[in-house]
């Protein structure tokens, strides 16, 4: 497996804050579910690897290039979706879908599939800002599988969502899946991410306190 | 530019274009606030009787029109701040400013967007504006309006440039109304004076040929020329702090 994310000693600090300590880690391709209790660091983590937030110390390498916001290829070649949903409230969730479709330059019928696959299509004219929290959700992930990436970050993608819309979801991210491709899925309930990652990493207190492939035991380290 | 930076940047222009159609957040505040000031000032500083008769006029009356002058750039000012205030609000309502940054656009794509969306919205209270000054302060320029427009398209370019580089600042900041015309004010006086001088000179009857021989058309093309490169080249590192 090729190692796609190496981190070497992040740090992240909010004024006195630590929110990650000395965090290093390899993550190779596959599905890394990312879990561990409110506060624990795990939304600090995927911002930093999304690029949204600079690090107050350490490096991060995405498929052994630098990151850095600057790297306008690299950018392109990431998907988040974090806590908000990313889109327009005034404008309708095709028109979100297709507003970033131009922008990344994707195919012009992906907006129209990735609401097939998350269940939206009968949402596609309402604003994304009159949507359900759960509507909302799927509609973020739509939005970050959109230009099919090669790194997902999902930041509890299942929060607000019912077990139909839950596995709308999974669906999506096991279509997305490919060989080179890296996603991290940050969650507090292991049990759906466990269905289909091929890998964990667990944060307390802003340190990685477990990493390994994942089994239906738990980890492996 | 490529083709792919200038329909990307469009896109934006559009993209931003359209929310406001539909939300109406930014537009009908500023020319509300442009409309009821040019009409408190109308109240406060009725023309002087010379002013109606051009034949009666000269030197009283320049005097008149140079407040004129200032009390439209000063309108416009004001306004423009309004919107530039609200020019990232809708980035940062549900986080679309985080899947925007990660786009594969140049920084100054985005920027250009902004740009163009706030001169589309200034240009658009000047439309309101400068009938409505006419009608108010009684000025007829006949085919100096069109020089007018000029001097005013020119003042627009280093206006927004500026105004959508500190919006861009002062969105990172708690109090981001206080801290926009607090950072943008300064930076704007010497573009505001020329400005001034010009229009006065323009309603005074100069032609656009003797107005653009003046230094303080210069100083409008250098302020334009230098900070609007400049902006763009910031903006980057304003939006990725």
């Amino acid at each position: 497996m090729t190692c796609a994310i190496e981190i070497d000693g992040l740090q992240v600090a909010f004024g006195r804050t630590l929110a990650l300590r000395h965090l290093d880690a390899r993550i190779h391709e596959g599905i890394a579910g990312l879990f561990g209790p409110n506060g624990s660091g795990k939304s600090t983590l995927l911002r930093v690897l999304a690029g949204l937030l600079r690090p107050s110390a350490g490096t991060v390498r995405l498929f052994g290039r630098p990151l850095t916001m600057k790297d306008e290829e690299l950018r392109g070649r990431i998907g988040y979706a974090g806590h908000r949903s990313g889109l327009y409230g005034r404008l309708t969730v095709m028109e979100n879908l297709e507003l970033f479709a131009r922008l990344h330059g994707t195919r012009p019928d992906r907006p129209a599939r990735m609401l097939d696959e998350l269940g939206l299509s009968d949402r596609r004219n309402t604003p994304a800002g009159e949507l359900s929290a759960g509507y909302r959700r799927r509609a973020a992930v739509a939005r970050a599988l959109l230009h099919d990436p090669d790194l997902l970050l999902l930041d509890e993608p299942y929060a607000n969502l019912d077990d139909e819309a839950s596995d709308a979801v999974s669906g999506a991210v096991i279509a997305w899946r490919q060989p080179g491709r890296v996603a991290i899925v940050a969650t507090h309930g292991a049990k759906k991410v466990k269905a289909y990652a091929d890998a964990g990493l667990i944060l307390k207190n802003g340190e990685l306190i477990r990493q390994g492939t994942y089994e239906t035991t738990g980890f492996t380290v | 530019m490529s083709r792919g930076f200038l329909s990307k940047t469009g896109t934006l222009v559009a993209k931003d274009l359209r929310v406001e159609l539909r939300g109406r957040d930014t537009l009908p505040p500023m020319v509300a606030f442009a409309f009821t000031v040019s009409l408190l000032l109308a109240f406060a500083a009725p023309a002087p009787p010379e002013l109606r008769e051009p034949d009666a006029l000269p030197l009283g009356a320049v005097g008149f029109i140079d407040v004129v002058a200032a009390f439209f750039w000063i309108t416009i000012l004001f306004a423009g701040l309004i919107g530039f205030a609200r020019t990232f609000e809708l980035e940062r309502d549900d986080g679309a400013i985080d899947a925007l940054l990660l786009v594969p656009v140049d920084r100054s794509g985005l920027f250009m967007a902004k740009a163009v969306a706030n001169l589309t919205f200034v240009a658009v209270v000047q439309a309101v504006l400068l009938p409505t000054f006419a009608v108010l302060f009684h000025f007829d320029l006949g085919m100096s309006w069109f020089a007018l427009i000029g001097v005013v398209a020119l003042v627009d370019v280093g206006f927004v440039s500026i105004g959508t580089l500190f919006a861009s600042v002062a969105a990172q900041t708690r109090s981001r109304e206080l801290v926009l015309p607090i950072l943008a004010l300064p930076v704007l006086v010497p573009l505001f004076i020329a400005a001034f001088e010009l229009t006065s000179d323009l309603l005074a009857g100069d032609g656009l040929q003797a107005v653009a021989s003046r230094g303080w058309f210069g100083i409008v093309v250098a302020f334009d020329a230098v900070f609007a490169i400049a902006a763009a080249l910031v903006f980057e590192f304003v939006i990725d702090a």
